[in-house]
């Protein structure tokens, strides 16, 4: 075809691209002339939040504000990306080279793959900093001893139930130990209400039954040195799945758990405990929330109370550590030293003092948490200070892709079709895709 | 295939040029050819002109990400930064010795076989019946197709909605009398896969009764009426001169199902969401590559995923063409009432 083809066809071919460029071009032409315009003296950061409209965003809009005004000359663009686009979006930013100087950071191996790729900045916090911000929750953003974010807030998981449900059934103090809380759900059943809502279509929810058993039964050290050889060999996480298989006989969750979502509509799990169908929830600090916006009237639950998941008879696991989530901030290696000073700005007392207002959760600045009053946060809050340890959420922790792995297998077992081996023997294939 | 079109295209437009030229110069044979030569290369200059946004935008958008994903299927990658840790064949290793992608492959495999056989009789007896003068058949045919046009999302949103165990289906069975069919129509992976079935065969029977109507138009009535006057009952008209002058309809509407069936993906995304489609016995390897693949992270991994998928799509679509198709392409129609 070539061969026939006239020169005059190719020049031809060649305008059509220059033609086809130019129109492509001349949209985004005119928005860059802003940038360049601007004197040495000034600085324009980016910032990436996934903060959802409402308080959240309104809060960090304002920390934006107050910072732009406290530092003539700096600028922050924020832009506010919805949570599920989130991680996509930095995918593509990051792999074209056009990081935002101030990133929402997931932690755990997500965080370790940017950091491999040499994505992310190594922080240096000073004393202040260090004060302000827990100790505990700085540990979940630190890597080979340096810390790659500054965390913002700690979301520890446990149990919400229903008060009201609880003494309907007869339950007259909560479940400290797993026994107790078996016999907790043969109560509740017997008052025929669903005793444990879990979310399991979307995975994570179920798999967080797992790893609450694993953190009971595994010691610290084991549980960690996990998150960097990702081989599950030691006999604790068989135990652990063996609790779990054990505590399935009871058929402890509602029935068509494995098509019930997590946080979204009344059927869900969180609005099953809103609507008083279902009597408790293994769910993150987030929970108070998600059930407040599925309540009839999207009001607070009243009866809302909340206990740390029971301890396990025998387990190497200290039975007052606990696991959670944490959000923190990255920074791009290009980011200007303005950007630091933004993060550090963030973890003031003043400024945590509204962030947890506004998130209704629980600050890492311990001089801010006396903002945090409510009944059920208060008591997660004290669980969490005496806390011997806290890990990060298993599936972030151990990256997405095992974590995934570890998610389904756990479903398959709550589903009756997989095994407890199979949780295990799937983080290990798990590890050879990624 | 595109050159053939293309020279059809310059030598019929050239045809009608010369035409209209024709009478104007007659006399003079030379200037004619020149002008012919010169016409030639400014056609061709047009065709360039004009094909080439859409070239560039078929190459960009469609070519250029094949490649790419051939390249990255053959890396362990995590989508931070280039590529750098290459493997060869070992995610393809992988992705074939995976017994979650192996049970993917089987859906798909039994997902075409069932759309065929349930679809396939389904539409063309729905279409021999609304090809009927009946009262209302308006109001049929536009009731069978509005399925067809509703949006995936809401599809999927709405049966799963009704099929939870305490949703509407299940309400419904018990309110008439029918309780005891009552079941967990999504989470069984016994029966999910039928509901996936049910939930498809809802959806798109409306696209192949249109198509197969559309092709009892193309058939012409005199030969049933011929055959008709020499006795032959209903039934033996439909099955010996309907069904074979469909059979070209019949064969391209089987093609574009199979394609369908093999990259089913966003039924079962919404209605079995992102991780448990493999647990309730619905996932396909388009969600298979989804879960891998993206959600994940390794990207490197899910673009040998997706190339193992363009291959199995390629070779299938092919061999259709090769053994069925082909036939259709040569002139059904005379071979057919033979």
């Amino acid at each position: 075809m070539m061969k026939k083809t006239p020169a005059a066809a190719i020049a031809a071919l060649g305008l059509g691209v220059v033609l086809a460029a130019a129109a492509c071009s001349s949209g985004g032409g005119s928005s860059n002339g802003g940038n360049s315009s601007s004197s040495t003296s000034s600085v324009t950061m980016t910032f990436w939040t996934n903060a959802t409209p409402g308080p959240g965003l309104t809060f960090f809009q304002n920390a934006v504000k107050s910072f732009d005004a406290a530092h003539p000359g700096v600028t922050i663009k924020m832009q506010a990306i919805q949570n599920e686009d989130y991680d996509g979006k930095l995918q593509t930013a990051l792999a074209s080279n056009s990081t935002p100087d101030i990133f929402f950071q997931r932690g755990g191996g997500k965080m370790l793959a940017m950091v491999n790729a040499n994505q992310v900045a190594p922080l240096t916090l000073s004393a202040a900093d260090q004060a302000n911000v827990s100790a505990a929750a700085l540990a979940g953003e630190t890597l080979n001893g340096k810390i790659y974010a500054i965390p913002l807030d700690q979301q520890p998981e446990g149990i919400y139930y229903s008060k009201d449900l609880f003494k309907q059934a007869g339950i007259t103090s909560t479940p400290t130990t797993i026994p107790e809380l078996e016999a907790d759900v043969a109560k509740l059943k017997a008052i025929n209400v669903a005793p444990i809502a879990v979310g399991a279509k979307d995975a994570w929810p179920a798999a967080h039954w797992y790893y609450n058993f694993a953190l009971r039964e595994c010691s610290q050290a084991t549980m960690n040195a996990a998150g960097t050889t990702l081989k599950f060999t030691d006999p604790c996480w068989t135990k652990a799945g063996d609790d779990l298989a054990a505590f399935l006989k009871i058929n402890p969750f509602q029935p068509g758990f494995l098509t019930t979502a997590a946080q979204v509509g009344a059927g869900s799990s969180a609005g099953l405990v809103a609507n008083h169908k279902a009597g408790m929830e293994l769910m993150g600090a987030w929970d108070p929330g998600t059930i407040a916006s599925l309540t009839p009237n999207q009001k607070p639950l009243p009866d809302l109370g909340w206990f740390p998941f029971p301890a396990v008879p025998g387990g190497a696991g200290d039975p007052s550590a606990m696991m959670g989530g944490i959000d923190g901030y990255s920074l791009s290696p290009n980011a200007p030293k303005e950007a630091f000073q933004f993060l550090e700005f963030l973890v003031s007392t003043p400024q945590q003092k509204a962030y947890a207002t506004a998130f209704i959760t629980l600050p890492v600045n311990k001089a801010a948490q006396s903002v945090v009053t409510d009944s059920v946060s208060v008591s997660a809050l004290q669980a969490l200070n005496k806390a011997g340890y806290t890990m990060q959420f298993l599936d972030t922790q151990y990256g997405q892709n095992v974590g995934n792995a570890l998610n389904a297998a756990v479903v398959n077992l709550l589903a009756g079709k997989g095994t407890v081996a199979g949780i295990v023997s799937s983080a290990t294939e798990a590890a050879a895709k990624g | 295939m595109s050159e053939t079109l293309r020279t059809a295209a310059v030598g019929r437009i050239r045809r009608g040029a010369l035409q209209v030229g024709d009478a104007a110069h007659a006399a003079s044979p030379t200037p004619r050819a020149r002008a012919r030569k010169r016409g030639r290369g400014r056609q061709r200059l047009e065709i360039a002109l004009l094909t080439s946004p859409a070239i560039i935008v078929f190459v960009g958008l469609v070519i250029f990400p094949v490649v790419l994903a051939a390249y990255y299927g053959f890396y362990k990658w995590q989508g931070y930064g280039p590529p750098t840790d290459w493997v060869g064949l070992g995610n393809y290793k992988i992705i074939f010795t995976d017994p979650a992608f192996q049970q993917a492959l089987e859906h798909n495999g039994l997902i075409v076989v069932l759309s065929l056989v349930i679809q396939g009789p389904l539409a063309i007896l729905l279409a021999l019946l609304l090809n009927q003068k009946i009262r209302g058949r308006a109001l049929i045919r536009v009731l069978i197709f509005v399925p067809y046009v509703i949006s995936e999302v809401i599809v999927g949103t709405g049966f799963s909605l009704m099929l939870q165990v305490t949703g509407a289906v299940n309400d419904a069975l018990h309110s008439i009398g029918l309780g005891f069919l009552a079941t967990d129509w999504l989470a069984d992976p016994n029966i999910a896969l039928w509901t996936l079935m049910g939930i498809i065969t809802w959806k798109y029977i409306g696209f192949a009764v249109i198509l197969m109507l559309a092709g009892l138009q193309s058939i012409p009535d005199e030969l049933s009426e011929a055959a008709r006057i020499d006795g032959a009952s209903y039934w033996q008209v439909q099955r010996h001169i309907t069904l074979p002058l469909l059979g070209p309809t019949i064969r391209i509407w089987a093609f574009l199902s199979i394609i369908g069936a093999l990259q089913l993906f966003d039924l079962v995304y919404i209605i079995w969401g992102q991780y448990i489609s493999g647990t309730a016995g619905t996932s396909t390897m388009a969600t298979y590559m989804a879960l891998n693949g993206r959600l994940a992270g390794n990207y490197g991994y899910g673009s040998a995923v997706a190339v193992v998928m363009f291959l199995v799509s390629l070779v299938v679509a092919l061999c259709y063409q090769r053994f069925v198709l082909r036939r259709d392409l040569r002139g059904a129609v005379t071979q057919g009432v033979n």
